[in-house]
C-alpha cells in the first residue's frame, strides 16, 4: 500500500485567544524549554489609549514553511523538513552557527546554550506521531489552535482553509509559511 | 529589537577573510607586472604573498570557536550542500588557504626555508621532502588563487546578501560590495607593511603603485555602494525601512562619518591629492611617508567598519517587527 500523503499544519483563531499564555507554559514543559527561551509566544497589538483601547493577541512559532529558509542554508543538513512538512533539527550534525537563526524571517529559533545547538518549535512531533496533537494545541482553553492534515479532506482544518477567510504572516518572504489565522 | 545571533567575531572572520583575499590578489597582480622585462614590483608580490595567508588562518579560527559546538567544524566537510552559502565558502576558503599558504613558501627566501625545515626532526623523512625550492611556480600559484581570491572576497558577501529574511543584505549588490572593499583593503594593508618596513624602506614607485591600485578599488567600491543607497531608499517598504537603520536609524553616524567619510572619502582624497601631481602635470612622484599611513589605516578601519555595520544592522533588519523601529 502507497503510504499516505500528509502535511500538517495549524490554524490559529486568533481573535478567541486571551492571552493566557498556557500554550506556552504547556511547550516549555512538553519540551523542556530553557528559561528565557521560547519555542511559542503571543504577539499583542495595542491600538488606542484606555477606554478607547483594543489589543490583539496572536499565538505565533515556527510556521513549518512549504519552503524553509532556514534548511536551506544550514551548511550541514542538520535543519531538515519532513514528508509531512515539519522543519526539524537533528541536535547530532548541528554545529551551532546559527545561521539559520538569522535565515528565519520570522525570528522563530533559539540558541540552545547547554547543547550549543539551535532549537525551535518541532510541532511536537514525538505526540504526533504517536496520533496526538501538540502539546499547545491540547491546552488552550479557548480552542484558538487548530492543528491536523491539510492533505486529509475529512480533517476540520481542511474545513475550515475552505470556508473561512484566512491570511499568513508576511507571505512575501516567499517561505510559504504554515499557520493559517482566520480573519 | 532583534537580538544579536553573529557577532563580534563574525566581523572580524568576514574582515580577515577579505583581507586575505585582497592581499593575495594585490600581491599576484605585482608578480605579474614586468618593466623592461624584468619584474616591476618584487618586494611587493613578495610581501603580499608572505601576509596573505595568515588573516584569512586566523579568521577560520576565531568562526571555529565562535561556534556553538566548535569541536563539530569537520561537519562542514562531511556534508555538501550547494544551497548553502556557508557550505560552498567553507570549501572555497578552505582551498584558498591552502593556495595562499602554498604561495607564500613559494616566496619564502632560501635561508629562511632552510632554517624552517632544520627545526622538523630529521626522522620525518615525509616533511623533509618538502624542503623544495618551487620558486620558479610563483606565476602559476598566482594564478590558479586569484579566482580562489576574488570567491573568498565575494563569498564574505554572498553569506549575508543570500539570506532572504534580512532586507538589509538581501541585493545583489552586497557581494561587489565586499569584494571591492576586500580588495582596497589588501592594497592598504600591503602599503601599511609597506610603509612600516624600516629595514627595507618603500620606494616611490611601490608607493605610487599601491596607492593608484587603491583608488581603483575604492571608486568600484563607490560605485556599488551609491546604487545600494539609490536602490534600497527606492524599493519596497521592508527594505526601505532596513535602510532606514543607516539613514536616520541607530547605524547612520557609524556609516556616513567613520565608514564612508574617515574610511572611504578622506583616504581616496589623500591618495588622489598624492597621485594627481604625477598624474596630470607629469610631476615625479614622492609619496609622503605619514599620508601613506593615514591612507592605508583609515582604509583597513573603513574595511572593518563596513564588516561591522552590515552584520549588525542587517540582523536588525527584518520583515515583521520592524515597524515597531519607528
Ligand atoms: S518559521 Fe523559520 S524556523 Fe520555522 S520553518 Fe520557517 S524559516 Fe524555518
Ligand atoms: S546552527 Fe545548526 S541547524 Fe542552524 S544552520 Fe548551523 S548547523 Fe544548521
Amino acid at each position: 500500500m502507497a503510504m499516505k500523503k500528509r502535511r500538517y499544519a495549524l490554524v490559529i483563531d486568533s481573535r478567541k485567544c486571551i492571552n493566557c499564555k498556557a500554550c506556552v507554559v504547556a511547550c516549555k514543559a512538553e519540551n523542556d524549554v530553557p528559561v528565557g527561551n521560547f519555542r511559542n509566544w503571543i504577539n499583542e497589538d495595542r491600538q488606542g489609549e484606555y477606554p478607547k483601547l483594543r489589543i490583539d493577541f496572536e499565538p505565533e512559532q515556527c510556521h513549518h514553511c512549504e519552503s524553509p529558509s532556514c534548511a536551506r542554508v544550514c551548511p550541514t543538513g542538520a535543519t531538515w523538513q519532513r514528508k509531512d512538512g515539519i522543519v526539524l533539527v537533528n541536535y547530532d550534525e548541528c554545529i551551532g552557527c546559527r545561521y539559520c537563526m538569522i535565515a528565519c524571517p520570522y525570528d522563530a529559533r533559539y540558541f540552545h546554550e547547554e547543547s550549543g545547538t539551535v532549537h525551535k518549535c518541532t510541532l511536537c512531533n514525538h505526540r504526533v506521531d504517536r496520533g496526538d496533537v501538540p502539546a499547545c494545541v491540547e491546552t488552550c482553553p479557548s480552542k484558538v489552535r487548530i492543528f491536523g492534515d491539510l492533505e486529509d479532506p475529512a480533517s476540520r482544518i481542511h474545513e475550515l482553509l475552505a470556508t473561512r477567510r484566512y491570511h499568513v504572516k508576511e507571505p512575501q518572504t516567499g517561505n510559504g509559511p504554515q499557520l493559517y489565522y482566520l480573519l | 529589537m532583534h537580538e544579536v545571533n553573529w557577532g563580534l567575531l563574525i566581523v572580524v572572520y568576514l574582515f580577515l577573510g577579505g583581507l586575505s583575499a585582497g592581499l593575495f590578489f594585490a600581491a599576484g597582480l605585482a608578480n605579474y607586472l614586468e618593466v623592461d622585462g624584468k619584474p616591476a614590483y618584487p618586494r611587493i608580490a613578495r610581501m603580499g604573498a608572505l601576509l596573505a595567508p595568515w588573516p584569512v588562518a586566523i579568521g577560520s579560527g576565531l568562526l571555529i570557536l565562535d561556534l556553538g559546538n566548535w569541536y563539530r567544524f569537520y561537519k562542514l566537510f562531511t556534508h555538501f550542500r550547494w544551497e548553502s552559502p556557508m557550505s560552498i565558502g567553507s570549501y572555497l576558503l578552505t582551498i584558498f588557504t591552502v593556495i595562499a599558504f602554498v604561495y607564500a613558501f613559494s616566496w619564502l627566501p632560501e635561508d629562511w626555508r632552510q632554517k624552517l625545515f632544520s627545526k622538523v626532526p630529521p626522522t620525518w623523512k615525509l616533511v623533509h621532502r618538502l624542503n623544495v625550492d618551487i620558486s620558479a611556480h610563483r606565476k602559476t600559484i598566482a594564478m590558479v588563487g586569484f579566482p580562489f581570491s576574488i570567491g573568498v572576497g565575494i563569498y564574505t558577501g554572498v553569506l549575508l546578501g543570500a539570506v532572504s529574511a534580512r532586507p538589509f543584505w538581501n541585493t545583489n549588490l552586497v557581494a561587489q560590495m565586499f569584494l571591492f572593499s576586500a580588495l582596497s583593503s589588501g592594497a592598504a594593508a600591503l602599503l601599511l607593511a609597506m610603509v612600516l618596513d624600516k629595514r627595507n624602506p618603500i620606494e616611490a614607485h611601490e608607493t605610487k603603485f599601491l596607492i593608484t591600485l587603491d583608488i581603483v578599488f575604492i571608486v568600484l567600491e563607490l560605485f556599488i555602494i551609491l546604487p545600494y543607497l539609490i536602490h534600497g531608499t527606492l524599493s519596497v517598504l521592508a527594505v526601505k525601512q532596513a535602510l532606514w537603520l543607516i539613514l536616520g536609524g541607530p547605524y547612520t553616524l557609524v556609516f556616513w562619518v567613520f565608514f564612508m567619510g574617515l574610511g572611504l572619502l578622506v583616504p581616496l582624497g589623500i591618495e588622489v591629492y598624492e597621485l594627481a601631481p604625477s598624474l596630470l602635470k607629469g610631476k615625479p612622484f614622492h609619496g609622503d611617508r605619514n599620508l601613506a599611513l593615514a591612507a592605508s589605516g583609515l582604509v583597513i578601519f573603513g574595511g572593518f567598519l563596513l564588516r561591522y555595520i552590515f552584520v549588525y544592522a542587517g540582523q536588525a533588519s527584518s520583515f515583521h517587527k520592524m515597524g515597531m523601529l519607528h
